[in-house]
């Protein structure tokens, strides 16, 4: 593990010093391109807030959105009608862009965390759906045979087979949703807020701040690399037994 | 109990008066337009081992899950004269649950039973009996990723064995094992129907092996392709333990095998 992190490292290291000098040879202008130690020195207080607000607000959305979808999967599985009825709809939400749907939140909801909660939550909800549902199904035949012979109730063979069955699927859709998350905050705030990192990255784009506009995008990616590894630990704790194969 | 039940199995050839324990009768299942079993009549004793023995897809895994109950007939009748009659079912795959420990995987079918989630002392205590009885007592703790296909057969027996049934019907149980493996566990299968520590009394047992069924049951049912028909229900009166090599056992191998190619 740390024996393998070494060469990304030492990579990374050398195209930051070959930015620095090329950067400080050339006299490239910083609102062109900013050399590294320059949007470092921009780290302070004011970003850290912003990122804090984003991931809360990426955060709040991929857990409502993750136990929501959950819950109308393990209803899809029980009521074949619900299913054939609300798929579509799901679908229709899927495909509409988050981008255009975003102007209508801050309308609703305002500027406030809720615009941004919501735009979150609408982007994470259907990669969850659809894989809880497809891993709820994917017990095989044979499996639910031995729960019939041993006369396994419908809600035990659901809870000791068929979640249980479900984790890589929920966990393979979870660290998809745990990156689209902090895409759909940072969507609301592009639209209307007073704080987060997508507020940042619209102000100091317009007073070509290029060096806080690096910052901010840097804060966001790791916000979604925080959320993706999180989840990619957890599972490996959780599912010891799958190999992550599944998609 | 298992004292009554064992001196029963001695008697070991079927008596007209003893009561059967499974009696099917002009049984018929189809599937759609496929016809997988026709007019089949089938008796089992208490105390019997009997095979079921016939060509891949003739329907003889349908008959043992229509008798589990997991195959609803479509003519006929399967009729259980022992109200309280236990049976457990084996499948050709070990289907151990990968996230539960050998041990949990055993306990599957009480904590189901019982409706519970976390098993008590006596039937942790039991479930670990069982492991012993299938020679799998240093495995408790461990996954079945962690155990060869043979030990995860040996698990599914000992789970089989916890309902604590009186009929073990087994789909062809050992037939996605290596012969050496499937040779012991064959050898242990007669070992457990033979012991008194459970009140397992009668196995009916699927497979396409003729010298598995010779060597392994006190009759062999051969059915024909599909839909499965009786060609004929052969007793073998031989002692245990038995191998195809030794002359009886051998003639009985060589007549079915003549019996199976003539119905062809």
């Amino acid at each position: 593990m740390t024996s393998r992190a070494v060469a990304p490292l030492a990579f990374g290291l050398v195209a930051l010093a070959a930015w620095q000098a090329i950067v400080t040879i050339l006299h490239v202008p910083e609102y062109l391109l900013p050399a590294p130690t320059a949007i470092v020195a921009t780290v302070d207080r004011a970003l850290v807030v912003s990122f804090a607000v984003t991931f809360i607000e990426a955060l709040a959305g991929f857990l409502i959105a993750s136990l929501l979808a959950f819950a109308i999967a393990t209803l899809f599985v029980h009521f074949r009608t619900l299913e054939d009825g609300l798929f579509p709809i799901a679908i229709a939400i899927k495909t509409t862009p988050i981008v255009a749907i975003a102007p209508l939140l801050v309308i609703w909801l305002g500027t406030g965390w809720w615009s941004k909660i919501v735009a979150a939550i609408l982007i994470c909800f259907f990669p969850v759906l659809v894989n809880t549902v497809k891993g709820l199904k994917a017990a095989d035949l044979e499996y639910r045979e031995l729960f019939e012979t041993l006369g396994a109730s419908r809600a035990q063979e659901f809870r000791k087979l068929r979640i249980p069955y479900c984790l890589p699927y929920l966990f393979s859709a979870l660290k998809i949703s745990s990156s689209l998350a902090v895409i759909g905050a940072i969507v609301g705030e592009f639209v209307g807020a007073t704080q987060g990192l997508g507020y940042l990255i619209i102000i100091s784009s317009a007073h070509l701040e290029t060096a806080t506009l690096f910052s901010a995008i840097i804060a966001a990616a790791f916000a979604g690399i925080a959320m993706f590894y999180a989840i990619g630990f957890t599972e490996r704790r959780l599912i010891f037994w799958s190999s992550g194969e599944t998609e | 109990m298992n004292a009554i039940v064992l001196a029963e199995r001695l008697e070991a050839a079927p008596l007209a008066s003893s009561r059967p324990i499974l009696s099917i009768q002009d049984l018929n299942v189809r599937f759609g337009g496929v016809v997988a079993i026709e007019k089949l009549t089938l008796t089992v004793w208490r105390g019997e081992f009997v095979s079921l023995l016939g060509p891949s897809g003739c329907g003889k895994s349908t008959l043992l899950k229509a008798i589990a109950r997991l195959v609803e007939p479509t003519g006929g009748r399967i009729t259980r004269p022992y109200a309280d009659l236990r049976v457990g079912f084996m499948f050709q795959k070990p289907l151990l649950l990968p996230w539960r420990t050998t041990l949990d995987n055993v306990l599957l079918p009480v904590e189901i039973q019982r409706g519970g989630n976390t098993a008590d002392a006596a039937e942790r205590h039991s479930a670990l009996r069982m492991l012993d009885l299938v020679r799998l007592s240093g495995f408790a703790d461990s996954y079945p990723h962690q155990l060869s296909g043979g030990m995860q057969q040996r698990a599914a027996l000992a789970r089989a064995l916890m309902c604590d049934p009186d009929v073990l019907l087994l789909d062809e149980p050992f037939g996605a094992l290596d012969e050496m493996t499937r040779e012991v566990l064959n050898e242990e299968m007669i070992r457990i129907w033979q012991s008194k520590q459970t009140r397992l009394s009668t196995v009916l047992m699927v497979t396409h092996s003729i010298p598995e069924a010779v060597t392994m049951s006190d009759r062999v049912v051969v059915l024909s392709a599909r839909p499965a028909r009786m060609i004929e229900d052969v007793p073998v009166a031989c002692a245990h333990p038995r191998a195809p090599e030794d002359a009886e056992t051998g003639a009985i191998i060589r007549r079915i095998r003549a019996m199976v190619r003539s119905a062809r």
